[in-house]
């Protein structure tokens, strides 16, 4: 037995007991489905958007259900584990981090959803109207907050602490993104009162990307927490 | 009777009262081991052990069969001495007297006056309740009728056995419950006010509701007690000690707080040992 200094404590190790190898397992496909799940939905929602697509940005809508019963099953789950099993030390930060990251993943799903909503009520394409005019950075911001998801996701998957602090690094990338674009669509309303909905409408747009990223980070956050590195020491690291 | 907990911090008494309470759990250690080590003829056991046992609080020994734990125990009370080619070498300074616990200028007789213990198996002698409790009073020379009543009760209130056994003090001790017995036990080693108590798995025979009474019982002692247990039961460490030293082939890996050990150990041995991947 290795009696060193832990440098990464991994949950993932298997057990003696295999009713805690399958509810640890049970718990991490879960999660992972509903990551899954949730990153096809902000990259629907934001190609409902960016083309106009009505049919996909009802689909989005649709499937939020599926969304909200995997956060209930990951809640549920894991509060059985921890009554059944008495997990403790990574396991239990396990348990712990899984609730977390399912609450986060939701609400990443429910930007997904608010997205495709205002892509619905942009039937008629206007050619001043300011969606189209920060397409570009809606674009941007979209990419870099849908790969920092996967990422996040991938590190809980792969139990990767690399990949998680690499999610934390380029949050202020994305930040930095949105006070760009909310500079540049804040012009449309001040040329003319007019597009004080659109604009406004385009503003929740690209906060709910941002947003989208902040729950990335969190998540990075949880991947962390459960292999006993907190957010200081991933950041001395 | 609606102020908040705010309102009530804010208050000058509750702050008063939380300082005191601070002060009052800054303690100091009892005993302290010093390099220890112990050998069964040529087996050595222990390792090198460096614990300060904190006074008024629980630690927990934790650890694998045959990691040392209950050999480690055994030493604060000289019990190996009851064994022939046995050998201690370090130290466990009893304080403030500072006085070598292992030293041979020790009498094992004196040690185990002031260092109580409780085994795994209810182990009442055969005769009264009563004399159960006096048994260690009157070789302490106590003698006097009503002084060894005063006394056999208060240790039976502090096992908190008292309103169970009152009626039958004369009654066989062997005529008790299992829990009853293991608190009796509690009681006799109480009886001559010991500064230390060690607990060998003491629940490891009892029912969960017997087992429940033990450890409210030891939640409660601690207060007049530092106490020192070793247990099988995880889940018992977690729940009724303040600090866990989790040994290992006769060494001790890591010692912290309990909180700290169940939830985010510092070695990855304590951390597979706990959460069952060990071996």
């Amino acid at each position: 037995m290795d009696t060193a200094v832990m440098q990464v404590s991994d949950p993932t190790e298997p057990h003696t007991s295999s009713i805690v190898d399958q509810s640890v397992a049970g718990l991490r496909l879960h999660a992972l489905e509903m990551g899954a799940l949730v990153i096809e939905q902000v990259a629907a929602a934001v190609k409902s958007l960016v083309e106009r697509d009505a049919l996909l940005a009802q689909a989005v809508l649709a499937r939020d259900s599926r969304v909200d019963a995997y956060e209930k099953q990951l809640d549920r789950d894991s509060l059985t584990f921890i009554a059944l099993q008495q997990p403790v030390a990574n396991d239990l930060r396990l348990a712990r981090a899984i609730v977390r990251i399912g609450r986060e993943l939701e609400r990443a799903g429910d930007e997904a959803k608010k997205i495709a909503r205002f892509a619905l009520s942009l039937d008629a394409a206007n050619d001043g109207d300011p969606v189209l005019a920060v397409g570009r950075q809606l674009r941007h911001m979209a990419a870099l907050s849908g790969s920092m998801l996967r990422n996040a996701v991938r590190a809980a998957d792969e139990m990767d602490p690399r990949l998680a602090r690499n999610v934390l690094e380029r949050d202020a990338e994305l930040d930095a993104e949105f006070a760009a674009a909310l500079r540049l669509v804040m012009s449309y309303v001040l040329q003319d009162h007019r597009f004080l909905r659109p604009t406004i409408d385009t503003i929740f747009a690209l906060k709910g990307l941002e947003r989208i990223g902040d729950h990335a980070t969190n998540i990075a956050e949880q991947v962390l927490y459960m292999m006993g590195q907190d957010r200081q020491q991933a950041d001395a690291a | 009777m609606n102020t908040t907990l705010a309102e009530k911090a804010a208050t000058p008494t509750f702050s008063i009262v939380m300082e005191e309470r601070k002060a009052a759990t800054v303690s100091s250690a009892k005993a302290v081991a010093a390099k220890l080590d112990f050998w069964y003829g040529t087996n050595q056991a222990l390792k090198n052990i460096n614990l300060s046992i904190v006074e008024n609080h629980v630690t927990a020994l934790i650890g694998p069969s045959g990691c040392g734990k209950s050999t480690f125990l055994r030493c604060f009370n000289r019990m190996h001495d009851l064994q022939a080619d046995t050998k201690y070498s370090g130290s466990i300074m009893l304080h403030p007297e500072n006085i070598n616990l292992v030293g041979k200028e020790v009498d094992p007789i004196e040690v185990r006056m002031r260092i109580g213990m409780v085994f795994q198996k209810p182990n009442p002698f055969p005769k009264t309740v009563f004399e159960n409790v006096a048994y260690g009073l009157r070789l302490r020379g106590f003698n006097s009728r009503t002084e060894l009543a005063e006394r056999v009760e208060k240790a039976l209130r502090a096992a908190a056995i008292w309103d169970e056994v009152k009626d039958r003090l004369n009654d066989s001790a062997l005529a008790l419950s299992g829990g009853q017995m293991q608190r009796l036990c509690i009681a006799r080693a109480l009886a001559t006010e010991p500064e230390i108590l060690l607990f060998d798995e003491p629940t490891s025979a009892l029912d969960p509701i017997a087992t429940a009474k033990i450890e409210e019982l030891i939640t409660e002692l601690r207060q007049r007690v530092t106490i020192l247990i070793v247990t099988h039961n995880m889940q018992q460490a977690a729940r009724v000690s303040d600090f866990t030293a989790f040994m290992y082939l006769g060494e001790l890996v890591e010692v912290d707080a309990t909180s700290k050990i169940f939830t985010n150990p510092s070695k990855k041995a304590t951390e597979d040992y706990i959460t069952g991947r060990y071996g």
